[in-house]
């Protein structure tokens, strides 16, 4: 009891403080100083109609590339965590066979989402986090609805590793040919796409990167489900 | 024009309408299978209506064109077959983790059928449990 009043009041006095700090911050009003220049820039610039994947993927895209090693960095720690010689699955019972018919219809309409997501990240709203994860729930839904499901390992861990060496390829091609680490090579070497800004064939290579994160964060998320989900096997 | 624009709009009224029943049966259903039956069916019921509705209300109006109607129509058509199934799913596993009937039921075929499947297979221990599915999920 006095523990949780503890907890309450510190709380309060921590909220009260954050409130104070961002009563200060003038949202909404006219005051972007790098924002400005994103949104005046990031058409010629990245030719990409959706300024924050721009901003994600081309602007800052060191920050993604930390995020997905992150991401990579988890998908292993789980794998090191969870690792046994002899692991199965040892779900007792299938899903009803309403379950696993409406998987067996919906799972390739959730891939085809999914890659859609990450191939318009220039466009629409998403990119290669949503994506990615979207086709990882079409693996969990497989997961959950069948006893016997496993994801083809060897094509799985191979994809994620090859996904991560393009993202990298691509920066290095950028730093090769236009001086800097993740250089838009596509966009501002190439002009590829340039009169057709707002379409699928333009954005310079976040279309590109973006579809290599999709794959990489798609195939890591289904691994740690896989890996999450099965037990050990004593013999 | 404007025949489109009342046709979405009574259409996602109707659809709001069905949202409020929906909410009103979990509401005032007694047991947990009860509320699903009216929450799930007429929240599905009122989704299509909004949907739809607001497809065609945008293409009444000058921002609205086609793409806008496909949209949520597909959105429409994945609610339509997804919804059923995760109520099925979830009331299953409500059945299967022993949440009892309302205390006004009369009838529960599904245990009946179980309970002649368990001295059935007394001899045979292993055994699926595929068959009760169209039996278990509706009610």
């Amino acid at each position: 009891m006095l523990k949780r009043a503890l907890a309450i009041i510190s709380l309060l006095i921590i909220g009260y403080w954050l409130a104070q700090g961002l009563a200060g911050v003038p949202f909404g009003e006219d005051k972007m100083l790098v924002g400005q220049y994103y949104l005046d820039h990031v058409k010629e610039q990245t030719g990409a109609v959706n300024a924050v994947t721009a901003v994600v993927v081309n602007y800052r895209g060191f920050d993604t590339l930390g995020e997905v090693t992150v991401l990579f960095i988890a998908s292993t720690g789980v794998g090191a965590l969870l690792w046994r010689r002899k692991k199965k699955r040892t779900a007792k019972t299938e899903g009803s066979i309403v379950l696993t018919t409406g998987t067996r219809l919906l799972v390739p309409f959730v891939m085809l989402f999914g890659a859609y997501i990450f191939i318009h990240g220039h466009l629409t709203p998403g990119g290669g986090f949503p994506g990615g994860a979207t086709i990882a729930t079409a693996f969990l839904l497989l997961y959950l609805a069948f006893i016997t499901y496993e994801i083809p390992h060897k094509g799985f861990e191979k994809t994620e590793g090859l996904a991560g060496m393009g993202y990298v390829l691509v920066g290095l091609i950028g730093l090769a040919i236009g001086g800097y680490f993740l250089f838009d090579w596509i966009w501002q070497t190439w002009n590829f796409g340039t009169e057709n800004i707002g379409r699928l064939f333009s954005g310079g290579f976040i279309p590109i990167i973006y579809t290599i994160i999709g794959l990489k964060v798609g195939t890591e998320l289904s691994g740690i489900i896989d890996n999450m989900l099965k037990e050990e096997v004593s013999e | 024009m404007n025949a489109l624009a009342a046709i979405g709009e009574i259409l996602v009224l109707l659809g709001t309408f069905f949202y409020f029943l929906s909410a009103l049966g979990l509401i005032r259903m007694p047991d947990v299978y009860n509320r699903m039956q009216t929450s799930t069916k007429s929240a599905t019921l009122g989704s299509l209506g909004v949907l739809v509705g607001v497809g065609i209300w945008a293409l009444g109006t000058d921002f609205g064109s086609i793409p806008w109607l496909t949209k949520t129509v597909v959105i429409a058509v994945f609610l339509l077959l997804t919804n059923p199934i995760s109520a099925h799913a979830l009331i299953r596993a409500a059945y299967k983790s022993g949440i009892p009937l309302w205390e006004g039921s009369v009838v529960d075929r599904y245990r009946e059928h179980l309970e002649a499947k368990e001295k059935e297979k007394v001899e045979a221990p292993e055994g699926a449990e595929e068959t009760p599915a169209e039996e278990g999920g509706e009610e």
